[in-house]
């Protein structure tokens, strides 16, 4: 199965790097099958998906990374919070994606801060994004403040979204390419 | 091969100056373009279509009409003709009455049109794009070739005992391609009724443009109008020439850095790389455009954009000038080369004109009769 891993932070090394892959360490030790992990760092498109945003095309490094997001039988998504919302980095990584790259895709919800008092972003900004894409998104979502760090109850959550996620893969349904619709019945559906 | 120029008709300030042209200087510009294309020995000129600033050209049929009576060979087309929007009634009556007065030096391109408020503006919605343009074809089709249509469909007002005048020259619709970028609906659509199908790749990469004439080439086989190979096929391209490859990028760069498409993006270097845009001498333009027929196979036709991003009537004439005298002859000597003798030109009214007597000789029914 293939699993991969979108991880928005910024800085070398970064803490929302190390929960995303703590996550997908506990998605491999909970699956049935072999798990295949791929890591996109969005920081290293950040300068394709600005020009993708201006000019309506990925550059290689940005299309391949969504062949393997389309392609996936999972996905874990991490983005540090700014300015109370997900990154806009992130953001514009699912904005120039296909809008039909994620529908029935098992999503895993993560995100990092410097407080706890940002926790409810995954309810309010990550959860509702990835219902409009038509991801199915599992119900723990992991938030990770500074302090959790060092704190009791990470480990727990990132192990119950691991087993959710693992959970869901195999079943997930994988995206075949829309075929044509033949053009007779395209000018039938329009007969009155 | 056909060759020819396709404009888009926007007003752009010149970056290197700040100067924007008037709405009429423009407009005379593009008849100027035109003419010039025909002086230079091209065989193609194509207008857009637009109704929102900073776009010009509203009404193709009159400026074509105005091009047509002062030119002899030109053949007239657009870049493209609204057929989500428009009345195809309307389309019907426009285009068939410029035929008569090209004599019939005239095609044209159906498109979609993308930007959303242009919908409502005329009644539409941008959601039933597709829908639209499918309806509106089959009728526009049925006004051209039926002398009494009744017709009723979801989008327009029924029809009954209608005659759309007048009727097209010698008994033949113009010949039209379908534009289309992303849609595998519309090369579907072209291949079903074995029209023209052109892929505008100018600001898109080469595996893409591949996808779509692959899909269209092995649907148009489908539905028995001839060999993969036999579709009609047309590419649109974008270039900036000067003798020195170096001159073209000097002078060429501020233009691209600003243009309402790609200013601002992507350098010019990573551009030229990923879209078919070339900036260079006559000969690198040669080439790259030569390299076109290795994605899209031996096509019909070309068509360079030449006047945007705000440059100067001047340096377009000069362009065309390059263009037509430098870059098309060899273009034709080498696009000749290893054409196998079955790929068919594009279609012009006189062959169409001959098709249909050939088709009368043999007192078969068409198939378009049929699967209207």
């Amino acid at each position: 199965m293939k699993l991969v891993v979108v991880s928005a932070g910024l800085s070398v090394p970064s803490s929302t790097r190390l929960l995303a892959d703590r996550l997908a360490a506990a998605v491999v030790r909970r699956a049935d099958a072999e798990v295949d992990v791929q890591v996109i760092e969005v920081r290293d498109l950040a300068v394709e998906i600005a020009h993708h945003l201006t000019n309506g095309f990925p550059g290689g490094a940005l299309a391949a990374a969504q062949d393997a997001v389309t392609g996936a039988d999972g996905l874990i998504v991490v983005t540090p919070v700014f300015s109370a919302s997900y990154s806009g980095l992130f953001k514009s990584f699912f904005d120039v994606l296909d809008k039909d790259a994620l529908t029935g895709k098992p999503v895993l919800i993560a995100a990092t801060g410097g407080t706890a008092r940002h926790s409810l972003v995954l309810d309010h900004a990550l959860r509702p994004l990835f219902s409009y894409l038509k991801a199915v998104v599992v119900p723990t979502g992991v938030y990770a403040a500074s302090e959790d760090w060092g704190a009791e109850g990470l480990a727990e959550r990132i192990e119950r979204a691991g087993q959710e996620l693992a959970s869901l893969m195999p079943k997930a349904e994988r995206r075949t390419e829309p075929g044509v619709v033949p053009f007779a019945e395209q000018l039938a559906a329009l007969k009155p | 091969m056909q060759f020819g120029i396709f404009t888009v008709g926007d007003v752009t300030p010149d970056p290197t100056t700040g100067r924007t042209p008037s709405e009429r200087e423009r407009i005379k510009a593009m008849v100027a373009i035109a003419l010039k294309a025909e002086e230079v020995g091209l065989d193609v000129f194509a207008t857009g279509e637009h109704h929102n600033p900073p776009f010009v050209p509203s009404s193709p049929t009159t400026m074509l009409g105005y091009i047509a009576a002062r030119t002899q060979n030109l053949v007239l087309s657009t870049s493209t003709t609204l057929i989500t929007t428009n009345d195809p009634v309307k389309i019907a009556e426009d285009f068939a009455m410029l035929q008569h007065l090209a004599d019939g030096r005239v095609d044209l391109m159906m498109g979609r049109g993308n930007t959303g408020p242009v919908y409502p503006w005329f009644g539409k919605d941008i959601r039933e794009g597709i829908d639209l343009a499918v309806e509106n074809y089959a009728l526009l089709r049925r006004l051209w070739r039926e002398d009494v249509v009744d017709w009723e469909g979801k989008f327009r007002t029924p029809l009954q005992g209608f005659t759309s005048t007048p009727r097209p020259l010698d008994g033949v619709a113009p010949f039209v391609w379908h534009g289309s970028i992303r849609s595998p609906e519309i090369a579907e659509q072209a291949a079903y009724y074995g029209d023209g199908f052109f892929h505008n790749n100018i600001f898109w990469p080469m595996g893409h443009t591949r996808r779509m004439i692959e899909l269209y080439r092995n649907r148009y086989a489908h539905y028995g109008h001839g060999t993969p190979e036999q579709a009609i096929v047309g590419l649109g391209g974008q270039v900036f020439m000067r003798r020195n490859s170096q001159d073209a990028v000097r002078e060429f760069r501020p233009y691209f850095d600003n243009a309402p498409v790609y200013g601002h993006g992507p350098s010019l270097e990573e551009f030229t790389a990923q879209t078919p845009l070339t900036v260079g001498s006559p000969q690198q333009v040669i080439e790259r455009t030569l390299s076109f027929r290795e994605y899209a196979g031996d096509y019909q036709r070309q068509l360079f954009l030449m006047d945007h991003a705000g440059l100067p009537l001047k340096t377009v004439l000069e362009q065309l000038d390059l263009l037509g005298e430098e870059v098309v002859p060899v273009l034709r000597e080498e696009f000749a080369k290893n054409r196998p003798a079955q790929v068919p030109d594009a279609p012009d009214h006189r062959s169409l004109v001959a098709a249909k007597n050939a088709q009368a000789a043999r007192g078969t029914d068409t198939k378009e009769e049929s699967t209207v």
